[in-house]
């Protein structure tokens, strides 16, 4: 401790004492003013810290070093993660000694998240696995490199409770196979569109890794053969069997007589199901929370309503697609009055009344999903609005028919509401908005196509909704940039935004977006007015910008893509098209962001062969999907081509 | 009649496996054809017909012996299985007297045999067994050999694999009811058994060998020169022969306790080969499999490679329900991961080397191998190479994005990773 202390000052406390501060400290942001006030503050930062999100690898080896008691390491939003980098961190950190080759940080590692790191091979793979005993969780979705030789080697870690592998395209039954036998510990795992797993595969899990709480096997060509493997897992609690296009109802007549702990099935998008099959499930497990049979029913029948009505602890209900008569409603709001959250979009049959019975019974409900229920009036809203009180999420998307008045109720009972989707409500308009900005809470407004909003009611909005996250004004054609004037200075949490075709917008209202610090996604596809001037403040005020959508922006010239070279750092994704870039301006951008790993650069004009080629050597070693004309195949050297697939880029051609 | 039925089964099974062992029946008939129907030989003529006599006197024998049996039979009490065996026997001397009778009348009418496609047929396929049992007297002994005469075909042709084995199913002989011969080693191990009296080349079989003979002059063309030869004189009493293994102590050996006979000269060779002799032949796709009979190499490259699904343990499966079936069962074991898999990703594999690819060994080695290489490989940063605005140095003010690691570090992380590969040695280099 300090010794030059007084007694009054904060400092003076003993450092668990400091520790015990600083763990209240919840987000990101206060724990960031914390270790900036003082030396002391930031050694106690180092040492309690347990997670760590990094976004450029080349401070990872000091921060590592920094941090000893990490348990959480976040590799999935940096670029450039290669078997060379891996073994570096492995080789750099920590005494020579044999025993702490690896240094500190890997020993106390628990969770690895390295998702989209598709440049990490096999022996990468290897040696973190291998460095890290304690390691329990690894998420490797969306490596589509990913095959057999990386599970074989994930394999190493014996004590992997939880894996994401979804999307790892190369993975087959024999990489499933190394890991089942591998990780016989494992408790949670999702295959995802790894469409090469079979049931061979599924049935060998199930044999080795007899503990397995959550399964997603969602997209995969399987079969009955891996239901009936499946139903002898004795502790699944989830299942996740989403667009399973081989299954049948035979299939869940397994799930019936197996999983006795089962809590939670998603079966939709499944062809091969009827009401039978889900009678089959309902039936077998009494205690079901959550059913999800979106878009897999054609109708909800009687004889399967009658067996949800026993299900006295369902929470999620999830039939969407399907032809709900309304007396369904009554059952449900008579029996199921735990019911947290139903999803009936694009349901035929919901009706005011439908919706009036449903929610008189289940007042508890905080999640409703009504996109497409045309028919549903102002009427419905109300009555969902002075019934359930606790309402979280409500999606009207395309419900023509609400106006003012719903919403004004709304925002007279459901102060609680923080996400509500108006998309292509044509009756909101800017009063509908006031009522509504009377919930306080509102983090996620979607206006898109509310053509009758204009400045007015963003202001409203404003003023009152300081937690805004997520907004979006897709050819909203009302707002202009006083609107954003008033958003800039209310929401100043605006994480993401969409500002697609408000044609009305010019580089003032760009200076105003300028201002969101915390914006990280902007989408502003062509936007006629605005030129370089405007992308430059934006670049040069929106620090954090990861995500950026300038399609059609044709406008903009060299200079605002200077400055987003010179100044958006943190650029993760970016879409060009149609852009008037040069080559010069391509070349740095591309070049000189080094966190970018997607870009989409179709139909640029100016750019030429030699623009392209020098822009993807600039960026090829860290560069992960790109988006380019189909021409440009035979036109490019195969040299850059061949290093990017090396490196592991998906290159589409459109 | 049930007998007539029995003849054409025999006829039948009879002529499947005589077409098997001519090598070119299809020549040999064509030749036979040609030469009579060309020049028309009286003396052949003659011979054909002292022949039919021969056989109608035969054919009465049996017959007259038929007729004696089912007379003993009625008197005095017989097992019923012997009567039969008896029975099958003589059915099958009679058949094959019947179907040389016939094929030699045919052949005595050139000109018809000619214009009908059938007849020429059945007289080119059964005309190498004239000669054969032109001297035969005795009913019974005349059946042994043509049961043997069938069975030695039958075994050279397919070369069965369990025929060692799978002979002791059907007999069951007494001792002191069969000759014992024993061959000599190098007699089993040379190449060829028979060797032609003019220029000295030796043939495998005797077959093709007579199928040589007919290049030097057309004394070797005619069909007793063609026609099988008997071994031995039919009029010795029939006694069958059952041969022994050369090596001592082996139980295929004459003074072994539990003495178990192989049945033919060719079951012979197949026993020695494999059991007594190195295994020389070497499986040219996996490099691993080997075999001391060429028979036994050709059967298995008709399936290696095809069991591709390999377990940690060695086991190979032709099908991946198979190995799964196999992991599912034993703790540990996994699927061993083909290495064309990492082509594509490390390029440090060599595709050719088929030996590698095999050896499980030698694999896993590689495994660790090709991973360290690998390693080396990606620290070579292209961007210094490459990018010729090199952008980020001059902006980031000379930080280079990721420092080039020195070349001790990649030695040492190399270093580690062989010495925790669980200590396999580098097999692959070998054999």
């Amino acid at each position: 401790m300090p010794p030059f202390q007084s007694n009054t000052n904060i400092l003076s406390l003993t450092e668990d004492l400091l520790v015990r501060i600083y763990e209240i400290l919840v987000s990101e942001s206060d724990r960031k003013s914390f270790r900036l006030a003082c030396r002391e503050f930031l050694r106690i930062d180092s040492l309690t810290r347990k997670h760590l999100r990094i976004l450029r690898i080349e401070f990872l080896p000091v921060l590592l070093h920094k941090y000893p008691r990490l348990q959480s390491l976040d590799l999935s939003a940096c670029p450039r993660i290669e078997d060379g980098v891996v073994s570096l961190l492995l080789s750099q950190v920590g005494p020579a000694s044999n025993s702490l080759r690896f240094g500190n940080w890997t020993r106390g590692l628990k969770s690895l998240v390295l998702s989209r790191a598709t440049g990490l091979r096999f022996s990468g793979l290897e040696m973190l696995a291998r460095a890290c005993p304690c390691l329990e969780s690894v998420d490797v979705s969306y490596c589509c490199g990913f095959g057999d030789r990386e599970a074989a080697a994930l394999s190493f870690a014996v004590g992997l409770r939880e894996l994401n592998m979804d999307k790892c395209l190369g993975l087959t039954d024999v990489g499933l196979a190394k890991i089942a036998v591998g990780c016989l510990k494992l408790e949670k795992l999702s295959l995802k569109w790894c469409m090469e797993i079979t049931d061979l595969g599924v049935d060998l899990l199930c044999k080795k890794c007899v503990d397995l709480k959550y399964l997603d096997v969602s997209y995969l060509k399987v079969t009955n053969e891996s239901l009936h493997s499946i139903a002898s897992l004795l502790k699944l609690e989830v299942l996740g069997l989403m667009a399973c296009p081989l299954i049948d109802d035979v299939g869940l007549q397994f799930i019936e007589r197996g999983c006795p702990l089962l809590k939670a099935i998603d079966v939709s998008r499944c062809q091969g199901l009827s009401s039978s099959g889900l009678m089959f499930v309902v039936r077998g497990h009494g205690n079901l929370l959550e059913l999800n049979a979106g878009y897999c029913l054609s109708e909800l029948s009687t004889a399967l309503l009658h067996q949800i009505k026993n299900l006295k602890h369902l929470e999620v209900v999830r039939i969407d697609g399907a032809r709900i008569p309304e007396s369904s409603f009554q059952v449900i709001s008579a029996n199921c009055k735990s019911l947290v959250e139903i999803g009936v979009s694009k349901c035929v049959g919901v009706t005011n009344m439908g919706l009036m019975r449903l929610v008189s019974g289940c007042i508890n409900l905080r999640v409703l999903n009504l996109t497409c229920c045309h028919s549903i009036t102002d009427a419905a809203v109300s009555a969902i609005a002075n019934s359930c009180r606790n309402l979280v999420c409500l999606k009207l998307e395309s419900c023509n028919m609400i106006t003012e008045k719903g919403l004004c109720q709304l925002g007279s009972f459901c102060l609680l509401l923080e996400e509500i989707d108006l998309t292509d409500c044509c009756g909101v308009n800017d009063k509908g908005l006031e009522y509504l900005s009377r919930c306080s809470e509102l983090s996620c407004l979607k206006l898109g196509l509310c053509t009758n909003v204009s400045d007015k009611g963003l202001s409203y909005i404003s003023s009152n909704c300081k937690k805004i996250h997520e907004l979006d004004l897709y050819r909203c054609t009302g707002i202009g940039d006083d609107g954003l004037d008033a958003l800039s200075s209310g929401c100043k949490e605006l994480k993401k935004l969409n500002l697609s075709y408000c044609n009305e917008v010019s580089d003032r209202g760009l200076g105003y977006i300028g201002r969101l610090e915390e914006l990280c996604d902007l989408e502003m596809r062509a936007l006629n007015k605005i030129t370089g001037v405007g992308l430059e403040s934006v670049a040069a005020g929106c620090k954090r910008l990861a995500d950026l959508d300038l399609k059609h922006c044709e406008k903009v010239d060299d200079l605002g893509f200077w400055a987003l070279a010179y100044y958006s750092r943190n650029l993760r994704q970016i879409n060009l098209s149609y852009c008037a870039i040069s080559d010069m301006a391509l070349c740095l951008v591309m070049g000189n962001l080094t966190r970018l790993q997607e870009a989409k650069l179709v139909h640029l004009c100016n750019v030429t062969v030699e623009g392209f080629e020098l822009a993807l050597r600039a960026c090829c070693v860290r560069i992960k999907k790109v988006k380019l004309l189909a021409t440009l195949r035979f036109m490019l050297s195969a040299e850059i081509l061949e290093t990017l697939h090396a490196r592991g880029c998906i290159i589409r051609w459109d | 009649m049930d007998h007539k039925d029995r003849q054409e089964t025999c006829f039948t099974n009879f002529s499947t496996q005589n077409q098997q062992k001519w090598e070119f029946p299809d020549p040999l008939t064509e030749l036979l054809q040609a030469s009579k129907a060309q020049d028309w030989d009286p003396a052949a003529m003659l011979n054909n017909l002292s022949f039919l006599e021969q056989k109608i006197h035969q054919l009465q024998g049996l017959v007259h012996l038929i007729i004696g049996r089912r007379d003993r039979v009625s008197g005095q009490v017989q097992p019923y299985e012997l009567v039969a065996q008896q029975q099958q026997l003589v059915t099958a001397d009679l058949t094959s007297i019947i179907v040389q009778l016939i094929s030699t009348a045919g052949s005595l009418l050139p000109y018809v045999k000619h214009t009908q496609g059938a007849p020429s047929l059945s007289l080119g396929q059964f005309q190498p067994q004239n000669g054969g049992v032109s001297g035969g007297g005795g009913g019974g002994s005349g059946a042994s050999e043509l049961q043997n005469s069938v069975d030695v075909s039958t075994n050279e042709e397919h070369d069965l694999k369990d025929e060692e084995d799978g002979e002791e199913l059907g007999e069951n002989l007494f001792p002191g009811t069969y000759e014992i011969l024993q061959l000599e080693k190098e007699e089993i191990l040379a190449p060829h058994t028979h060797f032609c009296t003019i220029c000295g080349k030796g043939f495998k079989r005797d077959a093709n060998l007579r199928m040589h003979m007919r290049g030097h002059g057309d004394e070797y063309k005619t069909p007793a020169a063609l026609a099988k030869p008997n071994k031995e004189s039919s009029s010795e009493p029939a006694l069958i022969k059952r041969y022994s293994c050369p090596f001592a102590g082996c139980k295929r050996n004459k003074d072994h306790r539990n003495f178990r006979p192989l049945k033919t000269i060719l079951c012979v060779k197949n026993h020695y080969r494999r059991t007594h002799c190195d295994k020389s032949y070497t499986c040219s796709r996996c490099n691993t499999k080997k075999f001391s009979v060429m028979a036994d190499l050709k059967t298995h490259e008709k399936h290696c490679g095809k069991d591709k699904w390999l377990c940690s343990c060695g086991t190979t499966f032709s099908r991946k329900d198979k190995l799964f079936g196999h992991i599912a069962l034993f703790q540990g074991h996994t699927p061993a991961i083909p290495l064309d898999d990492t082509k594509g990703s490390t390029g440090t594999c060599d595709p050719g080397n088929d030996s590698e690819a095999t050896n499980k060994l030698g694999s896993m080695n590689m495994f660790n191998f090709s991973s360290s290489e690998d390693v080396k490989g990606s620290m070579e940063d292209p961007s210094g190479c490459f990018s010729p605005l090199n952008f980020e140095t001059c902006n980031f003010g000379g930080f280079h994005e990721f420092p080039r690691p020195p070349f001790d570090d990649s030695e040492s992380s190399l270093a580690f990773l062989l010495s925790g590969s669980c200590g396999y040695t580098n097999k692959s280099g070998e054999q």
